[in-house]
């Protein structure tokens, strides 16, 4: 007993009008049109019945409908079969053949009944002259006698004296070809009460009044106390929204940028356009360095050309070149613009500038090379790099930091070192890491900043330089094939990635 | 970083031993080579040392490899004979292209692999080292087919009509810079002299044109070949030594036996080519601390021997010796590179230095960090995109007078990106035009740099972060995205005022400067309907935009 009372105090206002009426009616079957009244939808009453059913207090058996509809062109078929009209009026000539000029009938009745004349095999159509002749057959003379059974099926189907099952599939088919009717499949549910349903019914259903919002109102006179609060099903699906949130490619770096600043590293800065002497010179790169050539680095049209750092300093540098490269150092190269080309530009400003002792500083630069924008390459990309500056660093030490950078950065414990060569560094060494998931990934690069580059920036403790490859982690974690989704301008893509 | 081509079993036969592609794999990263690519027998290796030509072919690694694998230790031993061919440089090429060191080498067996050998050191040594020919060309001479003395002279553009390799008919030099595909290429390393410099022997034959192209009739060097010539031409004596040196190294390796030749300059003769060895000395302690090792007299040796150095140790002075077919030993560190290498990277324990620094972002850093997470706040979705953007899209499409003073790239790959942005509006409005099919609302912004040019600054460009922002749905219009602003601004504690400003891009009547002391900061406005239909977007578009790193500063 205590169970029906719980049971009723779970049901709904709408559950409960629902067996009410199921109940005048006898317990059912009932369709749900019958159950509807005014305080009684019938999107309410399915509503309820899917709650109901699931309470078992009522069974719901679906029927399928096929209702049938004589369409607007069925009823103009309905007055008139245009091959009837026609061969009415060919034997209205007095024989069962007539040129179709010579007939009293429109273009539009005409254009349809030859080929219905033709294909139920009532009529010959030939060409004479140019001239449109129709013979009547022996079927078609004996059809045109009788009665259409078009016409009185479409009047039928109109009257709803016939249905769907009182056509044959043939019939069907016909007139659906011909457009004259459209059918409709309806469900239809009819609701019975069961046992423990009639149980229920038989108690008193109290309905209270029902509220779906919460207002201030409400809440200020306590009136919530008295009402019902309209139980929601929490289960149903709802709409998605979307918050603003962090770009995902940008939080990655996020997160990198906090690492190395746990690590002890200091951002550093530079400008989006670069001379070569930042870019190249400063970094013991000659000016007749295969790299340096237009096809690898973009140039710029304007402004072409900037200022260089104090004339000391590059005095230093050219005569580092012109000793080391066996060539005549340009002024006018050196000042040559272009959009940076990688980060390591920003380590020698800084060196430049003056560092600690000891000295650790990164930056994530954006940085240009003209690339092709494709599955695998960006037409800009930002580089990780930086230095670390102590007179007691070692070549062991580069190895422990690009280690502890594969631990930290990647979550990797096993790495392996390759020499390696770039320009600006010796000795230089490349990093594998072995990823979780990845597999061995070329993760790192160092190198010692050679002496040629450092001493005359000012700069004579051993400085470790350092880049690192994260991309095809970043790629990894955003769960991406295509690196162009780094920069992606598909706002789903973005609504949907999980920031975790 | 040169790649090349080489044949295990080419490399094989050199080693004496069968080496297998995954050996090689192992072995080649100490000649700093990594494998690119393995096609049965033919391998592609990366050469990442730009400065070490002598690793460019199967020969120079297998001299490397051999001293890993242990059969050949310390120097290798090249032995050059006397001769008394000579060539005779002409004085009137010193503006041109003054210097030319040549050897020849006698006593090949030629067959496919090294051929190819000798075809891919040439052009790898003058595309690379010697920086597309113009510091280096390399020519291959049948020396059969020629009588010494040689003449490197300096010809008129009319005279010496010969046949060029791949022709039929003589042509004058003037000819084949206007006609060959290789003059075509190469003719800007001598136009704008009235003299171009030629190889002729002593009987007129040509053996070719440096830098352009060698002659058909001496110039092809065949399986059928068994004695050659071999001119290197350029600008500095030095860097020619360095790259006859590579080549002929090369062929010793091969089992070919070399000859001096000499240079008669102006100024006195030339013996070429010289493989005597070089030394360089440096601290041993210097060797240990740079490395973090201790590694002891005998161990130092033997792994410089390993690399073909020779070495010795007195006091604290090591000294290597090696031959210059290397001319990238330019500082102690040089030396160590090659010490570690040799000691092998992976048997080095890493050691974390123990350094203690306080780290930190810039404090532009985090106040883009605060910005950012305001507008998150205010329910805007981050994006990020190109700084590279076009004229198009940033002045057309936003019904502006393209300007005369944007920072714009010389050689773009692309039209779509050849222009350095100077506002982030039109990337959001770009962005707005890729997800018409998506639901809205979709309100985004963007914190980035953009650039415009000022002459006060170093690289006449000045870069600087800015915030940009779009409501984009059925509903918005300026008071939406003032209400923005205006949340924005109050939380970032700035007083500001919005003054009535018409620009082309937003509606007249709905668009604004903002301004912080009386200064303009920023554009506020609703979107003008031609930009917006120009994106193909049906949608309204209400933005701001501004200078977010001049209001932090």
């Amino acid at each position: 007993m205590n169970d029906v009372t719980q049971l009723i105090d779970g049901l709904s206002n709408e559950e409960k009008k629902v067996l009410k009426k199921l109940s005048q009616q006898g317990g059912g079957p009932a369709s749900v049109s019958s159950l509807e009244d005014e305080g009684l939808s019938s999107v309410a009453i399915n509503r309820a019945a899917l709650g109901l059913e699931a309470k078992s207090l009522i069974s719901v058996e679906e029927k399928t409908k096929t209702h049938i509809f004589v369409t607007p062109s069925g009823k103009e078929l309905q007055k008139d079969v245009p091959e009837r009209t026609v061969g009415r009026a060919v034997l209205e000539q007095g024989n069962s053949e007539a040129f179709l000029d010579e007939l009293d009938v429109d273009k539009k009745t005409s254009g349809i009944a030859l080929g219905w004349l033709r294909k139920r095999g009532w009529a010959t159509i030939t060409k004479e002259e140019g001239r449109v002749k129709i013979m009547l057959t022996q079927d078609g003379i004996d059809e045109l006698s009788s009665p259409s059974w078009i016409q009185q099926a479409l009047t039928q189907i109109e009257d709803a004296t016939m249905g769907i099952d009182d056509l044959s599939p043939d019939q069907l088919s016909v007139l659906k070809g011909r457009k004259a009717v459209e059918t409709k499949e309806e469900r239809t549910r009819s609701l019975s009460l069961t046992k423990k349903g009639i149980v229920v019914a038989s108690h008193d259903l109290l309905i209270r009044e029902e509220v779906t919002q919460i207002t201030p109102e409400l809440l200020r006179d306590e009136a919530w106390r008295s009402c019902e609060i309209k139980r929601f099903n929490v289960e149903a699906p709802v709409r998605r929204i979307y918050g603003g949130k962090k770009q995902p490619y940008l939080a990655f770096l996020d997160g990198i940028k906090q690492r190395l600043v746990a690590l002890g590293f200091t951002e550093m800065r530079g400008p989006l356009i670069e001379s070569e002497f930042w870019n190249f010179d400063a970094l013991f790169q000659p000016q007749n360095h295969p790299a340096r050539d237009w096809t690898d680095t973009y140039r710029l049209i304007c402004p072409s050309h900037g200022h260089l750092p104090p004339e000391d300093v590059v005095a230093a540098v050219k005569s580092s070149h012109e000793r080391a490269w066996r060539y005549t150092w340009q002024h006018e190269r050196a000042t040559t613009l272009m959009p940076r080309a990688h980060g390591t530009c920003l380590s020698a400003r800084q060196l430049f500038q003056g560092i600690d002792v000891p000295g650790k500083y990164f930056s994530i630069a954006r940085c240009f090379r003209p690339d092709v924008l494709d599955k695998t390459h960006l037409v800009e990309f930002n580089q990780i790099e930086g230095i670390i500056c102590d007179p007691s660093l070692t070549f062991r030490n580069l190895l422990g930091i690009l280690k502890q950078f594969a631990r930290e950065i990647a979550g990797a414990e096993d790495v392996r070192f390759y020499p390696d060569y770039y320009p600006f560094t010796e000795p230089s060494v490349q990093m594998s890491a072995k990823h979780h998931d990845l597999g061995w990934v070329e993760f790192g690069g160092a190198g010692i900043f050679r002496k040629e580059l450092t001493e005359p920036l000012g700069v004579d403790i051993p400085v470790i330089a350092w880049g690192l490859g994260v991309d095809r982690l970043a790629m990894f974690k955003l769960g991406i094939d295509d690196i162009r989704y780094l920069f992606s301008d598909d706002i789903q893509w973005l609504r949907d990635e999980e920031m975790i | 970083m040169p790649t090349i081509d080489v044949s295990l079993k080419d490399v094989s036969r050199l080693l004496g031993t069968t080496v297998t592609a995954e050996e090689f794999d192992d072995l080649v990263l100490f000649a700093k080579g990594e494998v690119d690519d393995v096609n049965g027998d033919e391998v592609k290796v990366d050469l990442k040392d730009t400065n070490r030509p002598d690793l460019w072919s199967t020969e120079g690694i297998v001299r490397q490899l051999r001293g890993i694998a242990g059969t050949h230790r310390g120097l290798p031993s090249y032995p050059i004979e006397e001769s008394d061919v000579r060539v005779i440089a002409d004085p009137a090429l010193r503006n041109v292209r003054p210097y030319c060191v040549n050897a020849v080498v006698t006593g090949l067996s030629i067959d496919t692999a090294f051929l190819s050998q000798i075809i891919q050191l040439q052009e790898k040594i003058a595309l690379t080292f010697g920086r597309k020919r113009r510091e280096v060309a390399v020519g291959i001479i049948d020396y059969d087919k020629i009588t010494p003395p040689i003449h490197y002279k300096a010809t008129s553009p009319s005279e010496n009509a010969f046949v060029p390799l791949g022709f039929d008919r003589p042509m004058t030099p003037a000819e084949i810079l206007r006609e060959h595909p290789k003059g075509i290429e190469y003719r800007h390393l001598v136009e704008g002299s009235d003299v171009y410099p030629l190889l002729i022997d002593s009987k007129g034959v040509v053996l070719t044109m440096p830098p352009i192209i060698n002659s058909e009739h001496t110039g092809k060097v065949s399986t059928e070949t068994k004695n050659i010539f071999i001119d290197v031409t350029g600008h500095d004596l030095e860097t020619l030594k360095v790259a006859l040196n590579v080549i002929v190294a090369a062929f010793s390796e091969r089992g070919g036996t070399v000859h001096g030749v000499t240079v008669e300059y102006e100024d006195g003769p030339v013996k070429v080519p010289d493989l005597t060895p070089r030394t360089f000395t440096l601290e041993k302690d210097y060797v240990n601390t740079t490395l973090g090792i201790m590694l002891e007299d005998d161990e130092l040796i033997e792994v410089l021997e390993k690399m073909r150095f020779d070495a010795k140790v007195a006091g604290n002075a090591l000294t290597v010796s090696y031959l210059p077919y290397r001319n990238d030993i330019m500082h102690a560190n040089d030396v160590v590179e090659d010490i570690a290498i040799g000691y092998d990277y992976n048997t080095m324990e890493p050691v974390v230095p123990q350094l203690f620094t306080t780290g930190r972002t810039l404090p532009l850093t985090t106040t883009i960090n605060t910005a950012r997470e305001l507008m998150i706040g205010l329910g805007f979705q981050e994006i990020t995109s190109f700084t590279l953007s076009s004229n198009e899209t940033l002045f057309d499409r936003m019904r502006l007078e393209r300007p005369g003073d944007v920072v714009e790239i010389e050689n773009p790959v692309s039209l779509s990106w050849a222009v350095l942005r100077n506002w982030i509006t039109p990337s959001l409005i770009s962005f707005l035009s890729k997800n018409t099919h998506r639901d809205y609302p979709q309100n985004i912004f963007e914190i980035s740099e953009v650039v415009s040019i000022d002459e006060t600054k170093e690289t006449m460009v000045d870069s600087r972060y800015k915030l940009a922002c779009a409501l984009c749905h059925s509903s918005t219009n300026f008071t939406k995205v003032k209400e923005a602003l205006d949340a924005f601004m109050r939380n970032i504690g700035i007083t500001y005022d919005v003054v009535a400003r018409e620009h082309p891009s937003f509606l007249d009547g709905r668009s604004g400067a903002v301004l912080v002391d009386g200064a303009p900061v920023g554009i506020i406005g609703e979107m003008h309907p031609e930009v917006i239909t120009a994106w193909g977007i049906e949608m309204p578009i209400s933005t701001f935009e501004l200078e977010l790193e001049r209001l932090l500063e």
